[in-house]
């Protein structure tokens, strides 16, 4: 890949729509995938009256809904009560509801983006309650301070559950969390601005394991008792003391590393998987980032910016699996039936559906989370993109119902001719940014398509349909479709 | 220093005639078994190997276990394993392991003991990359078998794929990309097609707009090239072995299942020589025992079944099977009925043609470091002596240096 060199005082200005770099439809399209779950037509048309200003306030703050809010909780009471294993896979349908049908989706987004970066899964953790209890804590600190939430991780039962903290005995600390913490949670292994250094070493970790003990759970909360503590001093990256969890995040937030080791990972979610970002350019956003660890000013930052809308950006990430289904469902409105009382899409298929293409939300695969950008296509998530892209959108499959009514859709954007409903299609999957190429190939196929011959008992009507469903399946197997 | 990944690109597509842009076809599909190395040659029987990773840091102490030692009792108050399966006078298998024991009687199991490389990294990701690289330098960006196969361009291999599972680290740096797969069953593109000509149309359409256009390397081609790849494969596979009857009974795991869908690409005849199958779960830092029992039974079992299927399909003597992980345990276990994240452990090889027994020696368990098992053994000396006597490819040319071989193998 060519790489151009992107000077970091320019980058994290903020984006002005100018004659070179227009406020048009494509950026509009890339601002919903990354900071939403997609958009519908309607979506975007508003956003390009808005400008970027007004819509990227508008995503920042989202609304308030209260009745969505009631409703989740209840859900999630339910679900959580039980606190049994075979609520599980309620689990991710519940949150995928919430995502699709969210008036605050870029909230949602952080959320999944922590907890990707926390990467705790009920595949061992095994309590539905906890589990919602860590969603809970980490959507309360999605847009705010990273130290918090840092902090108030060690704590959270689930995390106690998934890295042994809640089982580590003062006199045989289990290593797991401390090292985790640094590892994943903050610092990454190599130093950030020095390269072939690493950040801690063996014995910081035997040491932080020392400080994390004490901590218990009961009643579902964590819990910390002076009994189970090991008081002594302990040596963590060179500080010396009787160090306690707190102390021990305190330490770690206080090395430079960990600011770039978040904006690195933040970069990566919003701007690209495809560019290794040098130290030179994160430094603007790092040094920001350390004063107050304020995570909703670094996300604000980025999405205004140059870099963010620059060239260089788009399309340059693999969608996700969720922004692969969401996206899809987004654009032909599935989310909207639910508003007119129709019964929307449900999300229980979907969730089952997203095992299948590799993101099973509150079951991530590893401790460090979904690798992500490329390793999200092989030749079998692919293909159940492709076969799950039918399902949604043909008649065939009884599981997702007709809910997406795709010819209703163009009825009412008037969309009759071949001509208007591939570029209609293009317009709202892909802005119409394919190559000329693409689209003569989806009309020949059309065109060709009107004089083949159908099963007898075919109306017009069935015909018509097909093609349109045909039309829409074909799209979004695009490779374009695939980029983020 | 490092190439760059378009560098790369260049250079591998320069090394072989595979590799043309059209061969993100992937090679199974055109594959002859006339094009084995010469008979006498190491390789010359079409080997196949199969690498089997148990993720997560498997604990070596418990797996093969120094039976005799009053250490090993120290280090282990409550984790300790009593009922092991006799292997000799001091060491037993753990007790789940009764298939894998059952082929060291049949002289199929060799147990490579104490391995390891200088210097370890506890950390799952560094230490495994190590292991997939067969190399400790700073960047690692190309794995072990991924550099073999560009020496038998010839040779197929397929990942035996977790859903959520990327191509490993090891199986990068091939010639073709290396494709993944989970069950025959799903491997058909399903289309909305009205007629035959219909769907014609339609997969004319697809093929037309995944052809990879002629610029660099870029994210969009990549997406290409798997689309080329997965409708090239869900053609092929879906004429493979509807009819497999395996001739033993494998464990309903997925492990088993990766395992049994190898044998039956194996038996149909593609030309696959290179297998990657991945099991999670090895990471116990808690509650160890009743796990890590369950783990290594699904290991045993469906190793065992696998290679007890091909023996009976005539395929013995051309089966390698190899198991390693991140790294083992910590001497000691810690309070939780756990053990922590340690270094030195054995690596277990399955085969009609390995030097069945132990090989190599226990690490002392008065001699830790920081408590952890020292190695005796570097792990790539054991990849040299499969990449050398098994495969027939040149060890110095992959691993970047000559490594001792071992003794794990016979009659080759």
């Amino acid at each position: 890949m060519i790489q151009q060199p992107i000077d970091p005082r320019i980058a994290w200005e903020r984006y002005r729509p100018s004659d070179a770099s227009p406020w048009n439809l494509k950026k509009v399209g890339h601002l919903y995938r990354r900071a939403a779950f997609g958009a519908n037509m309607d979506e975007m048309q508003a956003a390009l009256r808005d400008g970027p200003e007004q819509t990227i306030t508008a995503l920042l703050q989202g609304r308030e809904d209260r009745d969505a809010d009631a409703l989740w909780v209840s859900m999630s009471r339910t679900i959580g009560d039980a606190n049994a294993q075979n609520n599980a896979s309620q689990l991710s349908a519940l949150w995928l509801y919430r995502m699709l049908y969210s008036v605050h989706p870029l909230r949602e987004k952080l959320t999944l983006f922590w907890h990707n970066h926390f990467a705790t899964s009920n595949h061992k953790v095994r309590n539905a309650g906890y589990m919602l209890g860590q969603y809970e804590l980490l959507r309360r600190h999605a847009q705010g301070s990273f130290r918090t939430l840092l902090t108030d991780m060690s704590r959270d039962p689930a995390m106690l559950v998934w890295l042994d903290n809640a089982l580590s005995q003062r006199n045989q600390p289990n290593e797991n969390y401390a090292r985790e913490l640094m590892e994943l949670f903050s610092l990454g292994v190599p130093n950030a601005r020095r390269p072939g250094e690493r950040n801690y070493t063996e014995q910081d970790v035997r040491e932080a394991a020392r400080a994390f003990t004490g901590w218990r759970i009961e009643n579902g909360r964590g819990v910390f008792r002076e009994r189970d503590h090991d008081p002594g001093e302990k040596t963590v990256i060179g500080q010396r003391g009787r160090w306690g969890a707190d102390d021990v995040v305190r330490i770690c937030l206080e090395q430079e590393s960990a600011a770039f080791f978040i904006v690195r990972k933040l970069f990566r979610f919003f701007v690209s998987d495809s560019i290794q970002p040098t130290p030179e350019l994160l430094e603007p956003l790092a040094t920001e980032f350390r004063r107050q660890y304020d995570f909703g000013a670094l996300v604000e930052r980025i999405l205004r910016s140059n870099l963010f809308f620059a060239d260089t950006s788009y399309r340059a990430k693999i969608k996700a699996p969720i922004d692969f289904v969401l996206g899809l469902v987004r654009g032909l409105e599935g989310h909207r039936a639910s508003e007119a009382g129709q019964g929307g899409v449900g999300t229980s298929e979907l969730a089952r559906a997203l095992e299948g293409l590799g993101q099973r939300l509150f079951y991530p695969p590893s401790v460090a989370g979904w690798e992500g950008g490329r390793a999200w296509l092989n030749g079998q998530t692919l293909l159940f993109r492709h076969n799950l892209a039918l399902a949604l959108t043909s008649t065939a499959d009884a599981r997702f119902g007709r809910r997406l009514d795709l010819a209703q859709l163009l009825r009412r954007n008037n969309m009759g001719t071949n001509e208007e409903r591939v570029d209609f299609l293009l317009r709202v999957f892909l802005q119409g940014d394919v190559p000329a190429a693409t689209r003569d190939r989806l009309l020949r196929y059309a065109n060709n398509n009107e004089r083949q011959s159908y099963p007898a008992f075919w109306t017009a009507d069935d015909i018509a349909n097909h093609r349109t469903r045909t039309l829409c399946h074909l799209v979004l197997c695009l490779p374009e479709f695939q980029l983020d | 220093m490092q190439p760059t990944r378009r560098e790369f690109l260049r250079f591998s597509l320069a090394g072989s005639s595979m590799v043309a842009l059209t061969s993100a076809i992937p090679n199974f599909l055109g594959r002859a078994a006339a094009q084995a190395p010469a008979a006498g040659q190491a390789g010359a029987r079409d080997t196949i190997l199969v690498v089997v990773q148990l993720t997560g840091g498997n604990d070596g102490l418990n797996t093969v276990i120094p039976t005799r030692d009053p250490n090993y009792t120290r280090l282990r108050p409550t984790l300790r394993i009593q009922n092991s399966l006799r292997v000799n006078d001091s060491t037993g298998l753990h007790p789940s392991m009764s298939g894998l024991h059952g082929l060291l009687q049949d002289n199929a199991l060799c147990i490579v003991q104490g391995v390891g490389y200088p210097n370890p990294s506890q950390s799952h990701f560094r230490s495994m990359d190590i292991w997939h690289a067969a190399s400790t330098a700073e960047a690692l960006t190309e794995g072990w078998v991924g550099r073999a196969l560009r020496h038998v361009p010839a040779a197929t291999s397929f990942h035996m794929a977790n859903q959520n599972e990327a191509a490993p680290l090891a199986l990068t740096g091939a010639p073709a990309r290396v494709p993944s797969i989970a069950t025959l069953d799903d491997f058909q593109l399903r289309l909305n097609a009205a007629s035959a000509g219909d769907r014609r149309q339609q997969r004319e359409f697809l093929d037309g707009v995944s052809r990879p256009a002629d610029n660099p390397p870029s994210l969009l081609d990549f997406v290409q090239r798997t689309a080329v790849q997965t409708y090239a494969s869900s053609q092929r596979l879906s004429e493979v072995g509807r009819n497999y009857q395996p001739r033993t009974t494998y464990p309903q795991s997925a492990l088993g299942n990766h395992l049994k869908l190898a044998a039956q690409l194996i038996d149909a005849g593609l030309g696959a020589r290179l297998f990657y199958v991945t099991l999670d779960g090895f990471d116990t830092h808690a509650a160890q025992g009743p796990a890590h029992a369950n783990l290594l039974r699904d290991v045993s079992d469906s190793i065992t079944a696998f290679y007890r299927d091909l023996a009976e399909r005539g395929q013995r003597e051309r089966i390698l099977i190899l198991t390693f992980s991140e790294f083992g345990r910590r001497g000691h276990e810690n309070g939780s009925q756990g053990t922590d994240h340690g270094a030195g452990a054995p690596m277990l090889l399955v085969g009609g043609r390995v030097r069945s027994g132990l090989v190599g020696e226990q690490p002392p368990l008065t001699n830790l470091v920081q408590g952890n098992l020292l190695h005796t053994i570097d792990f790539r000396q054991v990849y040299a002596t499969i990449l050398d006597q098994w495969l027939g490819v040149p060890s110095r040319q992959i691993l970047g240096q000559a490594y001792a071989p071992i003794e794990i193998l016979r009659g080759v």
